[in-house]
């Protein structure tokens, strides 16, 4: 392990604390505060990576995960950024993309074979002949992807998820995003602060220079971070980037926790009135031939390195750079013990005086207006070519460590995906925001600026901006601040230069992609002039890093090389997610959540078994045995009681209520006659059958009715959906929840029935599809219909909730004599099957309407007036040929049934099986399926293709429906 | 998912609330004399304007109401009506 540096106030390891993990194999130990990436290069580990096309050996560029160069595979999970990822105990960390180890890749030998894949390769070969391509496509994705994932990989850790709003969101917790947050938070605004690295402080968090006499900068950013911490309406979420601005100013991101959360990621989801950015300044990539080698890095890495991780990168470095932050870091890192063999700065003048006497007190050799073009090393770099930048001289400098970085470029994105438009600055040479989307506020080193004074000027300027726009602040406080910011210095002047005086055959312009500026080149040449399409055919700027690495290289590249004038320069668009993210964040937390009936505990008690049915658990069966035989025969010839509780229920009342209930149900409502149960349907605007249940009249213009379990939810939206422009004066409850349902059904049940009521429940004082009101023990309300679903004698009792489990109890305690059973959903399923009563979605799909299913009774045709959901549809259908309709099916020979969903076939598919089972009250295999026209026909044979079945068939027969007590004597009894 | 709509009742929410109803395209036709293409037209043909539509949303996890807005479809921000109606 190497030696960490101590004693300096930027550090963010704890070296007393060491942390183990396993890499390759081995163990190893970091320190706690490390990412992954920095306890590798702790261990001496300098190739982190083998590249996409060429693997080529990819090392630590820029410690904000800006590429895929440090993406390794952690715990299973393949491409983590390992310079963003903090390291955890016990980590199991391997490489990607590499056959054989990272220092002797076996495919290294590509990358001497780039010629024969210019840019375009694959556009260009692989698709001729055509069919040469399956061939190729093989071969391709053997090579191609990063990272692969096991197909039994599960993934762990908890994932939550939040959805906050605010008045204010200020990307970026560096200077001018604090200072913005502070002076919004001053207006009394609430405010979220929003940093990707583990702390705030941002530009001048790591720096040790002086920010005023007394003070570095690094204690002026945890100045600025305590008061942010003590400020009681701002929250702050550091280790949470942006990956997403929408317009409307929502913003969206995800944290990664640390030990102490409760969660491993979340995803963030803002709600601002004002957005303020303030995400500072990505350091723009110096192309030269091998610009990507381990041991190149730019100098925000290598200062951090050592500031904040205690790492010194290097023993022997050279620097190309091109602005005072390198002059800076070359100071820094020499008084650390950094040997410089000397600093090459592109720029011929304009540097900061005080750094550059610094740099001649310590005998550091500063080449103004040289330029590193060509790094040298198989694996690490060891020797570094410096260049005048017209590349005339050269002189070559040993070294294990080249900082090279052209300048700084502000990091735009979040702005350009909410459409804001960027213009590029000839003065600074970046892009700067132009037009900004709607109450959104660029500040800090976004707008160019680099003086520290400035930047928190601006973004306490950006703070009354956004407080403006939250209508806390006044014009002309603004106008003090932007008189304050104009006395300030302004953006000083960046460098030009995009590359090094080579050709550009090994510089590469993304790493990701394994794009190289000759590829670029090559792309021009074949006639696509705008980076956007460029990118496209280079695919430079895809990778995961989104265009970090490439951003505004790739416009300022391709204007220089086609000549354009400078004004013309156009960067490209970046799209969210801006920076990876995990599938499991944007999932969040899986809450299993369902809805259970006021008698499940009851059904738990007697054993039911329960399955999630819709948004509800239900008891599908009461034994083992899912045959269900027991419960169904215990049904047929005795009595059985059954939870309905999930039915939709709702009541409907007022003037216009008969006029509601005839637009959405098919039959005629106003012939409702009290004390019976109305049957009928509702179907959507195609005549597509989408819901049943049965009405009753409670009062002069109110009605009680329900609605299959699926539907209940959707009811009263799609009633006021259909009736809305009316103005018809009704009005809806859902009773859903409040009322429960206890189906008692069997021959036996008025036995068990009477003697829990007072009233007369005999045949003929209650009979089939009657409905009555009463009240048990005076004080239960239920309310009674006489129904036939499962085919025998039934009652159903739909009964306030909370007494619910007193009237189950009751029953019990009746029925006990005649051994009353539990039956469930399952065993109510075969029952009604037998009986031919469809359940909609299971004898129905989408396209089946009213008349397919033989409901085609249902249906008034003569009410016109009432306008009824899917009237005109049917009207239409009615001729129709071509629909599969409902049949009644047995199986010859008694052979078994069918799975569900079999298809029927002759030549080709002919209909498909709905609900089929083996049926014990039949002795025989029945069920119902859809089929086409000319297979209704009674005694029609129906071949049956179950999936898997190769040539085997088995047979069934058309029969009448339905198939049990076709008189209906049983129910009416 | 950025959308935000405003309720009558209950103002400005997430678009997340509501349910999407489809264009306004007026009332139920008379069934009288009804044409399989004029009814197939009110039932399932979009105008899919490029610009401000009036279009209906139900505030599903709120109060139950439907309603209309104007919203430009190109930007997903909602119009004032009247500046939708000039
Ligand atoms: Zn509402």
């Amino acid at each position: 392990m190497m030696n960490r540096l101590n004693n300096l106030a930027t550090l963010q390891i704890d070296s007393s604390r060491k942390i183990s993990f396993i890499f390759r194999g081995k163990r190893y130990y970091g320190l706690e505060g490390d990412t992954i990436a920095t306890a590798l290069y702790s261990n001496g580990i300098r190739i982190f990576a083998r590249s996409l096309k060429y693997h080529r050996p990819r090392g630590l560029y820029s410690l904000d995960g800006e590429c895929s160069n440090t993406c390794m595979e952690v715990d299973g999970i393949p491409n983590v950024r390992c310079e963003n990822t903090l390291l955890k105990d016990a980590m199991e960390i391997k490489e990607q993309n590499v056959k054989g180890s990272l220092e002797n890749d076996k495919m290294s030998v590509i990358d001497k074979m780039d010629w024969m894949m210019p840019a375009g390769f694959y556009y260009n070969t692989m698709h001729k002949p055509a069919k040469i391509w399956p061939i190729a496509m093989k071969q391709i994705r053997k090579v191609a992807g990063l990272g692969t994932l096991s197909p039994d990989f599960k993934m762990t850790g908890k994932y939550d998820e939040i959805f906050p709003t605010t008045d204010v969101c200020v990307i970026g917790g560096g200077p001018a995003g604090m200072s913005a947050a502070l002076s919004a938070a001053g207006k009394g605004l609430r405010v979220i602060l929003l940093e990707s690295r583990p702390v705030l402080g941002g530009f001048f968090e790591y720096r040790l220079k002086e920010y005023k006499e007394g003070q570095s900068f690094h204690e002026r950013a945890r100045e600025l971070a305590a008061q942010v911490e003590e400020a009681e309406n701002i929250r702050v979420f550091t280790h949470a980037s942006m990956i997403g601005a929408y317009n409307n100013n929502l913003i969206t991101g995800f944290q990664i926790g640390r030990e102490s959360d409760c969660f491993d990621e979340r995803y963030i989801e803002i709600r601002a009135q004002s957005v303020i950015v303030a995400t500072g300044c990505i350091e723009r990539p110096l192309l030269f031939e091998n610009n990507e080698r381990p041991g190149i890095m730019q100098t925000g890495c290598a200062l951090r390195m050592a500031h904040t991780y205690g790492l010194l990168p290097g023993k022997e470095a050279v620097f190309s750079i091109g602005h005072d932050l390198g002059l800076e870091t070359a100071i820094s890192l020499y008084d650390l013990g950094l040997k410089i063999s000397c600093v090459a700065d592109i720029r011929r003048e304009g540097q900061d005086s005080e750094l550059v006497a610094q740099l001649r007190e310590r005998n550091i050799e500063l080449l103004k207006g040289s330029v590193a073009t060509m790094a040298h090393g198989a694996k690490q770099v060891n020797k570094v070519t410096i260049a005048t930048v017209n590349g005339t001289a050269s002189q070559d400098y040993n070294c294990d460590l080249l900082v090279a970085s052209a300048g700084l470029t502000p990091v735009t994105s979040a702005i350009t995906v909410v459409r804001g438009r960027l213009k590029y600055d000839d003065h600074t040479g970046y892009f700067l925001p132009d037009q900004m989307p709607e109450k959104m506020h660029a500040t800090g080193r976004v707008l160019g600026l680099d003086n520290a004074l400035a930047i928190e000027s601006s973004g306490r300027l950006a703070g009354l901006q956004a407080a403006f726009d939250c209508k806390a602040c006044s014009i002309a406080e603004i106008g003090e601040a932007e008189n304050e910011l104009e006395k300030l210095p302004g953006p000083t002047q960046g460098t030009k230069l995009v590359i090094a005086p080579v050709k550009g055959r090994k510089s590469f312009i993304c790493f990701d992609e394994d794009t190289t500026i000759k590829n670029i080149n090559q792309a021009i040449d074949k006639g696509f002039d705008v980076p956007e399409l460029i990118k496209r055919f280079t695919s430079a700027g895809t990778g995961p890093g989104q265009g970090g690495i490439p951003g505004h290289n790739l416009p300022l590249y391709v204007a220089q090389y086609q000549k354009l004038p400078s004004i013309s320069i156009r960067s490209t668009t970046v799209r969210p997610p801006i920076v990876p993210t995990l599938l499991s964040t944007y999932a969040g937390t899986n809450h299993a959540m369902f809805k259970r009936t006021p008698m499940d505990e009851m059904q738990r008690e007697d054993g039911g078994v329960f399955r999630n049915i819709g948004v509800w658990q239900r008891a599908r069966y009461f034994s083992n045995d899912f045959s269900c035989k027991a419960e169904i025969e215990n049904v047929r010839s005795n009595v059985g009681i059954l939870d309905g509780s999930t039915l939709g229920k709702f009541r409907i009342s007022g003037p216009d209520a008969v006029k509601a209930l005839e637009r959405v149900f098919v039959s005629d409502m106003s012939k409702i006659k009290e004390g019976r149960v109305k049957y009928s349907a509702m179907c959507n605007d195609d005549g597509c059958v989408i819901d049943d249940g049965i009405i009753v009249k409670q009062g002069e213009n109110d009605f009680y009715f329900t609605t299959s379990t699926g539907r209940a939810g959707s009811t009263i939206e799609w009633i006021r959906y259909h009736t809305r422009y009316d103005g018809w004066d009704f009005h809806m409850v859902n009773l859903t929840d409040s009322m429960g349902v206890i189906n008692l059904s069997g021959p036996n049940a008025r036995k068990v029935l009477e003697k829990i009521v007072d009233i007369d429940i005999s045949n003929e004082a209650f009979g089939f599809s009657e409905y009555r009101e009463f009240k048990i023990k005076d004080t239960i309300s239920v309310r009674a219909m006489r129904l036939g679903f499962v085919g025998e004698l039934s009652y159903e009792l739909h009964v306030p909730s909370s007494y619910m489990k007193s009237v189950w109890l009751m029953l019990n305690e009746a029925g006990k004599e005649f051994n009353i059973r539990n039956f469930g959903v399952e065993a109510q399923n075969v029952l009604r099957m037998e009986k031919c009563h469809i359940i909609l979605g299971q004898e129905s799909e989408q396209r089946t309407n009213l008349l397919d299913v033989g409901l085609g009774f249902l249906w008034d045709r003569n009410k016109p007036k009432a306008k009824t959901v899917g009237a005109v549809a049917l009207r239409q259908a009615e001729s129709d040929q071509t629909r599969l309709k409902l049949v009644g099916f047995k199986m010859e020979n008694s052979g078994r049934a069918p799975r569900d969903g079999s298809l029927i076939v002759d030549e080709k598919v002919r209909g498909y099986i709905c609900t089929a089972r083996d049926s014990f009250t039949l002795k025989e295999g029945v069920g119902m399926a859809l089929v086409e026209g000319d297979l209704t026909k009674i005694g029609t044979r129906l071949e049956i293709y179950e999936d898997e079945c190769g040539d085997d068939r088995i047979y069934g027969k058309v029969v009448q429906m339905p198939l049990y007590d076709p008189e209906g004597t049983r129910m009416k009894m | 998912m950025a959308l935000t709509i405003t309720c009558p009742i209950c103002g400005k929410r997430n678009g997340y609330e509501f349910k999407f109803g489809g264009e306004e395209r007026g009332p139920r036709p008379d069934e009288k004399d009804l044409t399989p293409e004029a009814w197939c037209d009110y039932v399932h043909m979009n105008n899919c304007v490029a610009g401000v539509q009036k279009e209906w949303w139900f505030h599903r996890d709120g109060c139950g109401s439907w309603f209309t807005i104007h919203r430009d479809t190109t930007t997903n921000f909602e119009v004032e009506k009247a500046e939708a109606e000039k």
